[in-house]
């Protein structure tokens, strides 16, 4: 979608135009639902952190500024924080397992001179897969399960200065790549 | 501000991004980046690279019912939601039928009320009218006539049983706010209130039974006034007669 229709749409969903919202919807909620079901790992919290996530925007809509990001990234950024809310509020422990790494799917190098959305997020993916399960786990639980470094040392038993390391590394690894593209 | 002090601010830049910094260093980081725009520059960076973290999950589509769940709490579907007066011919006519069955109700309840009434009214007046025959026939019966201005009459007095009833002829209406009131009189002329009259239009006399809780013996006379409506505890209108017996 042009980035163009986005802030028509969005402008039109401010304005209270049902059908401009359930076209973003239709457009979006595959990322905002991978995203939630990412940080909760529950389908049904996650479908209601979906839908707080759309109702938010439905009534936020007028706060969007484009010059500030895309509506995706605003979003995500949303939806990101309503799910993190939820986690925190059913008091639940991060989980551990590289269960959410999908390795199957992934195995193909994307094309990089592909234009695409989809080859887009699957070059963005591919960086992540690609660093060590140790900066994975960091990246993990510091910003899908919203742990301070404190409390992922305490999590995973490491010294608070290997988690800082680790988690700068894994950063400056993924600001690389992505710089690259 | 050499690099070796900008070093420990530079290093937690990274997890400020991902919103992972202690608070404390958070705090202090914060409190750097307002006069160093060296390290807010690489923290855009960083939030650069933390932003496509948010985009690099591969997309996953909810179950189809998530999107009905939406529709249902958007404005219109709210609007939707609300009972609706559907008011077909048929109900309308049953609505009418209906409200006319309770009026018609409603009027039938008085008409019985007020006939009841007037049917207690008659029965009092039979009575009263019994009454006045049967002390007409009683040979101890006293009868003293009533000429007064607006009405004539008679007060009969069966001191042997304690009864009087008064036959008034002409007495004109008064009214709504307004009653006669009847009065026995005491030898030291003192009033003791012996019940209300109102005429009657369709009639042209009344016959009137005087109450008494005491004995009749005690008094000397009856009279009749003008009070307000509900009477008095002492004569304040006018007198309408007033005789001695």
């Amino acid at each position: 979608m042009p980035e163009i229709d986005d802030v028509q749409l969005i402008k039109r969903v401010a304005q209270g135009d049902e059908g401009a919202f359930l076209a973003l919807y239709d457009w979006y909620v595959g990322r905002v639902y991978s995203l939630t079901l990412r940080i909760l790992g529950e389908s049904m919290l996650a479908e209601e952190a979906t839908q707080d996530t759309f109702l938010k925007l439905w009534s936020r809509a007028h706060l969007y500024l484009p010059e500030r990001g895309s509506l995706l990234l605003w979003l995500l950024s949303i939806a990101r924080r309503t799910a993190l809310d939820r986690l925190r509020l059913e008091g639940r422990r991060p989980t551990l397992s590289d269960a959410h790494d999908p390795a199957e799917a992934w195995q193909t190098i994307p094309d990089g001179n592909s234009l695409s959305e989809e080859s887009h997020w699957r070059s963005l993916n591919f960086a992540v897969q690609a660093l060590s399960p140790e900066y994975r786990q960091v990246i993990e639980l510091a910003y899908f399960q919203g742990l301070s470094q404190s409390e992922i040392a305490e999590v995973l038993g490491w010294p608070l200065g290997t988690v800082k390391t680790r988690l700068r590394a894994a950063m400056e690894r993924l600001r690389h790549e992505w710089g690259r593209m | 501000m050499t690099y070796f002090e900008h070093l420990p601010f530079l290093e937690n830049i990274p997890a400020y991004a991902l919103g992972a910094l202690d608070a404390r260093d958070a705090v202090a980081l914060e409190a750097h980046l307002q006069t160093c725009a060296a390290c807010r520059e690489e923290l855009g960076a960083y939030r650069a690279t933390s932003d496509k973290l948010l985009v690099s999950l591969p997309p996953q589509q909810p179950p189809a019912t998530l999107r009905r769940q939406i529709q249902r709490r958007l404005p219109s579907a709210q609007k939707s939601a609300r009972p609706r007066v559907n008011w077909s011919l048929s109900r309308l006519a049953l609505g009418i039928a209906v409200v006319l069955l309770l009026a018609l109700n409603v009027f039938s309840i008085s008409q019985v009320r007020r006939l009841q009434d007037q049917q207690a009214q008659l029965m009092d007046r039979i009575q009263n009218g019994q009454m006045a025959l049967v002390m007409l026939s009683y040979p101890h019966t006293q009868s003293f006539p009533i000429q007064a201005e607006n009405v004539t009459g008679s007060l009969l007095l069966d001191r042997e049983y304690n009864n009087a009833v008064l036959i008034l002829r002409g007495l004109p209406a008064i009214p709504e706010n307004q009653t006669y009131q009847v009065w026995l009189i005491a030898p030291n002329g003192e009033r003791t209130s012996a019940g209300l009259v109102r005429p009657q239009t369709d009639i042209p006399f009344i016959s009137q039974p005087v109450s008494s809780a005491q004995d009749l013996a005690n008094f000397v006379g009856v009279g009749m006034t003008i009070e307000p409506a509900g009477g008095s505890d002492h004569p304040t209108g006018s007198v309408v007669f007033r005789i001695n017996f």
